[in-house]
């Protein structure tokens, strides 16, 4: 669990300067960015993407503190226009993705997109879907929110194709502008709508939503969500968990946030205060076997790092393997897709 | 095979490879000039090969993905030691843990 830094000010990380020179922008930061936009700079590439579509810039500019606020400011009646989405946003893309790709041919336009955007689009996709998902929960699953999101552009979630494509020719540098300043933005006749970015964003290695102490995702205006190894869990739940007990966890009704319950509580906590018995040890690990009423068992491999941590002690982690698993070789093995007898590492570090 | 971490590198016979794959270009080098087998998301610390070779994606959630070291190489990561390879093909393979009803990726 690690606090992402509030600006996207740190040195590009790899995997997104190979191809991009010396205007290169660190875009896996930008997916990440939190904390307050600057309003100055996202409202003129928001006028500058305007132009560059051929229209008149809008009458006004509003500012939304989340996603969530923009799209319930849309549904109370603002004057807004048509929705310029199309003109301003997914034309160029598409008239730019076309241009590169005759540039560069098939396999070159290939080898941009897996040297910018292929590594970025799951970690900002997931984002994304979340973010809507929240919404649609919070304000209503009716057509009316479905089609104010379709309006939304995705800005420092639309970073893999920026990525891929923008500061090439030109006609993307309004959209890239106000991805890396602000947050979504709603393009329409007479108005645009821009967000705030998330004021925190916790994930973990893995890229997924996780926090077990507060929201994994917050906006400035509150709306925020909760996330335990990317798993969407209710606020109320996470507030709990301070408290848990082996008893408590075992009266948990819903299996998902059981599994979440021991997994925050220790599984090698739970094990010492159930007195469990491992059910099978070898040169791999440990295999544990927690029953549970009306579910399958919980079995996990106890695995011992081969490297040294920094105080010279060898942390230890747990894996969940199927429940048929019989022996701590089957168990690793399975957690790298091999039968028992095909896992024999050389050298582990 | 040899593990560093949540990452597996098995040894594939040179004969099983694909002979497409022989010719494919691979995947780029990352700003510090290395191939990346798996990266994380928050630290940016990576299972990585700094000399030469080619990494080439199957496609796939957890790959596989195929690695050629014609002369042999290491792979480096900031929390792990060095792990030395000798010549080949190798399969990567992302440690992966089991969830009821899923299957989700570890990333230590």
């Amino acid at each position: 669990m690690t606090t992402v830094p509030p600006a996207p000010a740190r040195t590009a990380a790899p995997g997104t300067t190979a191809a991009t020179g010396p205007r290169a922008v660190d875009w896996r930061g930008v997916v990440a960015a939190t904390g307050p936009a600057d309003r100055a700079a996202a409202e003129a590439g928001v006028r500058l993407a305007y132009r560059a579509a051929g229209l008149p810039e809008p009458g006004r500019v509003l500012w939304a503190a989340s996603p969530r606020a923009a799209v319930a400011l849309l549904l109370g009646g603002e004057v807004t226009g048509r929705s310029v989405r199309e003109q301003v946003r997914t034309r160029p893309w598409e008239s730019e993705r076309a241009r590169v790709h005759a540039e560069s041919g098939p396999g070159g336009y290939a080898a941009l997109w897996a040297a910018t955007g292929a590594r970025l689009w799951e970690p900002a996709r997931a984002l994304a879907d979340r973010i809507r998902a929240g919404i649609v929960e919070e304000l209503g699953d009716t057509p009316d929110v479905r089609l104010r999101l379709l309006d939304a552009v995705l800005g420092q979630h639309d970073a893999a194709w920026l990525a891929a494509l923008a500061g090439r020719g030109g006609a993307l540098d309004g959209l890239a502008a106000v991805a890396r300043h602000a947050g979504w933005w709603w393009p329409y006749e007479d108005i645009a709508v821009i967000c705030e970015r998330p004021a925190e964003l916790h994930r973990d290695e893995a890229g997924r939503l996780d926090r077990g102490d507060g929201p994994a995702l917050a906006f400035p205006d509150g709306f925020a969500l909760h996330a335990w190894r990317g798993m969407p869990v209710p606020a109320e739940f996470l507030a709990g968990l301070g408290d848990l007990t082996p008893e408590g966890i075992r009266a948990e009704e819903n299996a998902e946030l059981r599994r979440v319950m021991l997994e925050f509580y220790g599984y090698d906590r739970y094990l010492a205060e159930s007195g469990a018995e491992p059910l099978h040890r070898d040169g791999t690990g440990v295999l544990w076997r927690i029953p549970l009423d009306g579910d399958e068992d919980v079995v996990m491999v106890e695995v011992v790092n081969s490297t040294a941590e920094p105080d010279g002690t060898f942390r230890t982690y747990w894996l969940r393997v199927p429940p048929a698993t019989r022996t701590a070789r089957e168990g690793v093995a399975w957690t790298f897709g091999l039968a028992a007898d095909a896992y024999a590492p050389l050298h582990e570090t | 095979m040899y593990r560093q971490g949540d990452i597996l590198i098995v040894p594939v016979a040179d004969a099983e490879v694909p002979a497409r794959l022989a010719e494919e270009a691979g995947e780029p080098r990352d700003g510090r000039g290395r191939l990346v087998l798996a990266l994380g998301e928050v630290t940016g610390h990576a299972h990585a090969v700094p000399g030469p070779g080619r990494l080439v994606r199957e496609g796939g959630e957890f790959g596989p993905q195929l690695l050629h070291l014609p002369q042999g190489g290491r792979v480096v990561h900031e929390e792990h030691a060095v792990i030395p390879l000798p010549k080949g093909w190798f399969r990567v393979v992302r440690q992966r843990e089991y969830v009821p009803g899923a299957v989700r990726v570890v990333a230590d």
